[in-house]
């Protein structure tokens, strides 16, 4: 409609190189340190390109075999969790945004109540539950806890979402004698595939980062990565090359999957978000 | 003896038809929702329970006998009387409004900017996500050695165009909330620019072709067009930060402890200290609940702006 | 319909009533662990057969020596020792977790000095007087540095083993001082003289480096101060007299020394003060002995042969104390008595003077005379008799190793700090840090 003239492409061209330079620069730091030697990592001026390359704090991150042991738990926390509140929460979002009875559409306001629930609020009493159950340093005391905010959150997440799938199709299969979960189950569920995806990676980013519940919850054998990358700080110095090494490590498995999954992940929460 | 039974069998038969009939209807649904009611209530109802009884109460977790002396709302008063946490519920709102509302406002402009279908643009959006799949703790910690005063970058570069750093953004006390604002800036303004570039995408065409035959300026499109019907999705945006800002811990604990003094000890932090580092269960479970109600508060304010939207 | 749907519900909300219910805590255990058989046959490795052990460890520099040595105690005993290692707040908050929840998910941790008191007075670790009293031939006690002890003991009773001790002494680059034409500094008023005259704003050098960060770096730091100073934090009685006039100078000095550190170390955590010294930005330091190999380290130091080590400077004419700390080394008391047993067994083992020298080789720390006055390893590390010294006129309690230490710290660590970023003076600072701390003494 409008035409651009030449300084305002130029304008926006500055505006887009110093976005992209903002939010990339601090991941570049973190990657970059990696490769450093300690001495280096805060030498001043910043080395930005040309420093003693080394794969010194991979080969000392990796010699340990415990990191590998953080990944296998945070693999196995974080899928669980997902699964977990996939499995309660996507049935529940269906409900809620199909039924007509006016409490089940408010019940999904307490769900939204609940994910503002600070954590720190229940961190002490869940402590003590999981101590009484004797399920503390369990992967399943954890997983359960990750999934009372992760579930909230897809019941909130594909409520809108399934509130934009048509209706129809259902309908028809319920005049052809399907039950509800049959219209659930064969009729929205396969329509709905972007919008689970993108809850699913949307939960399994929480659970991966989470920190403060694994804080307390975790045994040495359940400990997650964000937990072994706090131990790298001692009272006589942080190795950060190792530090930032290490956190690579617990920063791939989230960036695979939202960058692989990326399309799903922006359709799925943009479809959702957009409806309120 | 035999009509009794005759009587339960048919009750029973009606009930079995009853509830057939129900799971047909209405009752699908609930029984879709019931696992997770289910789930929840025995989750996290009995921690809310356990933590408004508790505060009734003085309990240090680390006392050798566990005893728990009934205060009645002793905490309360003393958490409404000590400026330290009138002091950090400061601390937190202004953290919250200030994220929230600079990160709707750069993920408006983001959006706006990066909305071109260019392949390149399809890139750069899908790497601007990668900040918010990382760790708030790595983040955290990333941009306390960023901040450094004596060997960060980015005081080297202020210091390089003359700018007077002092002891560093985070430990200079006008500095240290916008610096901790600054990252979390960082981390999720990404997502609110992908929300806000589905909403302009799902704007229907009509009110601009109406606009330009009548000669309005771009300004004036954004302004009395664009604007308002964003409105739902600026809605959303402005709950999801909301929401996800009042939690904020993570990121506090790993720059700066809630320094310089207590500039950045949000509630969340204060509430932390409270319950492990003192063990003062019965306060600090106080203090998580005074938080809640004004978490409660706000966000029934907004539900009834929503279903206003919704009527 | 909806009639129905009520019906569910509330028939849901019972259902979850019964399940909270169900939920709800038994009665708070007993705390006090019953008496376990208490030891009184001498019994070497054979106890630790098939024992499986969880050993949390600070990830101070040692933690590489444990390293090491864990699986060659696992190899010689048949004992299967896992090693967890956690940093310094998470170290302590996942044992007074496992302590206070009776969980035993650790049966030998390493122990802050400042904690004995803590662990001690509330029974969280074992009372290891009893092996002691036991396997005293096999212990040579003697020979561990009375200073060392502090490292654990509480009220006359060991709830912790000594494992390695941490004396501060001043660092210094002596290329500096001798381009200066300074000696090192030996009183505190010394030390600010040299601070003022090294420090080069322009050439991007200071004269000192200091932990300001809120939280235990800078109470540590200030109580290491007011140690040097010849200040108290607690009274005779053993009450805190923190706002004491002399401490409020002590403040004020400390916050002097700050104009001529870094102009960000009021953000320091330990490992950046470190990172100021090795980087060269700094020209002292005073800090725990611990850290010294490193500088010799070149991928990880810039200063490679430049620093020398030194007694930390006291105030003039005060009587040379010097502060120490480190760690020891203490067993759970929920830990099965077979597990303690085999804890026990690892610390004798470890501690012992033959397994000493390969503690300090792979970077751990002294607690015995005879390690610090070995040929050999005086001729690895040249500045172990500075550290002897430091040793013998150490002083442990500088940190009031009592089960409020905690308390004590948090306060100073919010205080201190506001006092120097000018948030409080140092009047005022203290004055809070005092009425804090008491409002929550128990």
């Amino acid at each position: 409609m409008h035409k651009k003239s030449r300084f305002e492409r130029l304008l926006l061209t500055v505006l887009v190189i110093l976005t992209v330079f903002f939010f990339m620069a601090p991941i570049y730091w973190l990657l970059v340190t990696a490769f450093k030697y300690g001495r280096d990592a805060f030498a001043i001026p910043p080395r930005w390109l040309f420093f003693d390359f080394t794969l010194r704090n991979f080969q000392e991150v990796l010699s340990n075999t415990q990191t590998g042991r953080f990944l296998l738990n945070s693999i196995i926390v974080s899928f669980g969790a997902t699964a977990l509140s996939l499995l309660l929460g996507v049935p529940a979002g269906y409900a809620i945004a199909r039924s007509g009875s006016r409490l089940l559409n408010l019940s999904s306001y307490f769900f939204l109540l609940l994910l503002m629930v600070p954590p720190v609020a229940m961190l002490i009493p869940f402590y003590l539950i999981m101590r009484d159950l004797h399920l503390l340093g369990s992967y399943i005391s954890l997983i359960i806890l990750d999934t009372v905010f992760d579930a909230a959150f897809v019941v909130w997440m594909m409520r809108s979402y399934f509130a934009d799938v048509p209706k129809e199709m259902e309908e028809a299969s319920l005049v052809d004698g399907a039950s509800h979960f049959g219209a659930f189950w064969r009729v929205a569920l396969p329509l709905s595939v972007p919008g689970i995806v993108a809850a699913a990676i949307y939960v399994f980013i929480f659970s991966w980062n989470d920190f403060l519940f694994a804080l307390m919850l975790t045994s040495p054998r359940t400990k997650t990565i964000p937990l072994g990358i706090l131990a790298s700080f001692s009272a006589v110095g942080v190795n950060w090359g190792k530090m930032a090494a290490m956190s690579l490590f617990a920063i791939l498995p989230a960036l695979i999957i939202s960058l692989f999954l990326n399309r799903y992940f922006i359709r799925g929460i943009t479809m959702g978000a957009t409806k309120g | 003896m035999i009509t009794t039974s005759k009587q339960t069998l048919s009750r029973r038969q009606r009930w079995v038809g009853q509830m057939r009939r129900f799971l047909r209807g209405e009752g699908a649904y609930l029984a879709m929702l019931a696992p997770l009611l289910v789930f929840v209530a025995f989750i996290a109802l009995y921690p809310l329970f356990f933590s408004f009884r508790i505060s009734l109460f003085k309990y240090r977790l680390t006392d050798p006998n566990q005893t728990q002396t009934f205060l009645g709302l002793d905490n309360y008063s003393r958490a409404f009387a000590d400026p330290v946490v009138l002091q950090s519920l400061r601390v937190t709102l202004t953290y919250v409004a200030g994220t929230v509302f600079f990160e709707i406002l750069l993920g408006l402009a983001l959006a706006l900017l990066l909305s071109s279908e260019m392949r390149l643009m399809r890139t750069i959006r899908a790497s601007l996500l990668i900040p918010m799949a990382l760790p708030p703790l790595v983040v955290g910690l990333v941009w306390k050695s960023l901040y450094n005063a004596d060997f960060g970058v980015i005081p080297f570069y202020l210091k390089e165009v003359g700018v007077n750093v002092g002891r560093g953004p985070l430990a200079e006390l006008s500095w240290a909330m916008p610096a901790v604002i600054l990252i979390d800036i960082w981390q999720w303004t990404p997502l609110l620019m992908v929300i806000f570039l589905a909403g302009l995408k799902s704007l229907p065409v009509e009110p601009y072709e109406a606009a330009y035959v009548d000669g309005a300026t771009r300004w004036q499109n954004f302004l009395f067009i664009t604007l308002p019907l964003l409105r739902p999705t600026l809605l959303v945006a402005l709950l999801l930060r909301t929401m996800q800002s009042f939690k904020v811990f993570d990121t506090i604990y790993a720059t700066t402890a809630g320094g310089p003094g207590s500039v950045t000890t949000v509630l969340n932090f204060h509430i932390y200290t409270v319950g492990m580092t003192f063990f003062d269960m019965g306060y600090a479970a106080a203090l998580a609940n005074i938080l809640l109600v004004v978490i409660a508060i706000l966000s029934i304010l907004y539900i009834m702006v929503l279903e206003r939207q919704q009527l | 319909m909806n009639n129905t749907l009520w019906k569910f519900l509330s028939l849901f909300i019972i259902l979850a009533m019964v399940g909270v219910a169900g939920c709800a805590p038994p009665a708070p255990a007993p705390t006090t662990a019953p008496p376990a058989a208490e030891p009184s046959q001498p019994t070497g490795l054979a106890a630790c057969q098939g024992q499986n052990l969880v050993l949390a460890s600070m990830t101070d520099q040692y933690v590489a020596a444990f390293r090491v040595l864990v699986p060659q105690f696992n190899q010689a005993s048949g004992a299967n020792i896992t090693l967890d290692e956690l940093g310094y707040v998470d170290l302590y908050q996942k044992l007074i977790a496992d302590f206070v929840g009776h969980t035993g998910s650790y049966d030998l941790m390493t122990v802050d000095i400042v904690w004995s008191g803590e662990f001690g007075a509330n029974q969280y670790t074992k009372l290891l007087d009893a092996y002691m009293e036991r396997d005293k031939a096999e212990l040579q006690l003697d020979d561990i540095l009375p200073v060392s002890w502090t490292l654990g003991e509480w009220q006359g009773t060991h709830p912790a083993y000594p494992l390695a001790g941490y004396a501060n002494v001043l660092n210094y680059r002596q290329d500096l001082l001798a381009a200066a034409g300074i000696e090192p500094p030996t009183t505190q008023e010394a030390l600010l003289d040299a601070a003022i005259k090294l420090t080069d704003a322009g050439n991007n050098l200071y004269g000192i480096a200091l932990l300001g960060a809120k939280g235990p770096a800078v109470a540590q730091d200030y109580m290491a101060w007011v140690q040097q100073h010849g200040g108290r934090i607690l009274d005779d009685a053993g009450k805190p007299v923190i706002n004491s006039a002399e401490n409020v100078e002590i403040l004020e000095f400390f916050g002097e020394l700050f104009q001529y550190a870094p102009p960000g170390a009021t953000d320091y955590w330990w490992d950046q003060r470190e990172t100021a010294f090795r980087s060269g930005q700094v020209a002292m330091m005073e800090g725990w002995s611990i850290a010294r190999a490193g500088y010799e380290d070149p991928e990880i130091s810039s200063i490679v042969d430049n620093v020398d080590i030194a007694v930390a400077p006291v105030a003039a004419g005060m009587e040379p104390k010097y502060g120490f700390g480190g760690w020891g080394i203490g067993v759970n008391a929920d830990s099965t008595p077979e597990e303690q047993e085999c804890a026990w067994q690892f610390i004798k083992w470890l501690t012992s003077p033959e397994m000493q020298k390969d503690w300090l080789k792979n970077d751990g720390a002294p607690i015995r005379r005879s390690t610090m006055t070995d040929p050999e390893l005086v001729a690895l590390y040249p500045w172990l008799p500075i550290l002897l010294e430091s040793f013998e006129k150490g002083d442990g309690d500088y940190r009031p190793r009592i089960p409020q230490y905690s308390i004590i710290q948090d306060a100073l660590g919010t205080h201190v700090n506001a006092f120097l970023v000018g948030q409080e003076t140092a009047q005022e600072a203290l004055d809070a840090a005092q009425k804090q701390v008491e409002e929550n003494w128990q």
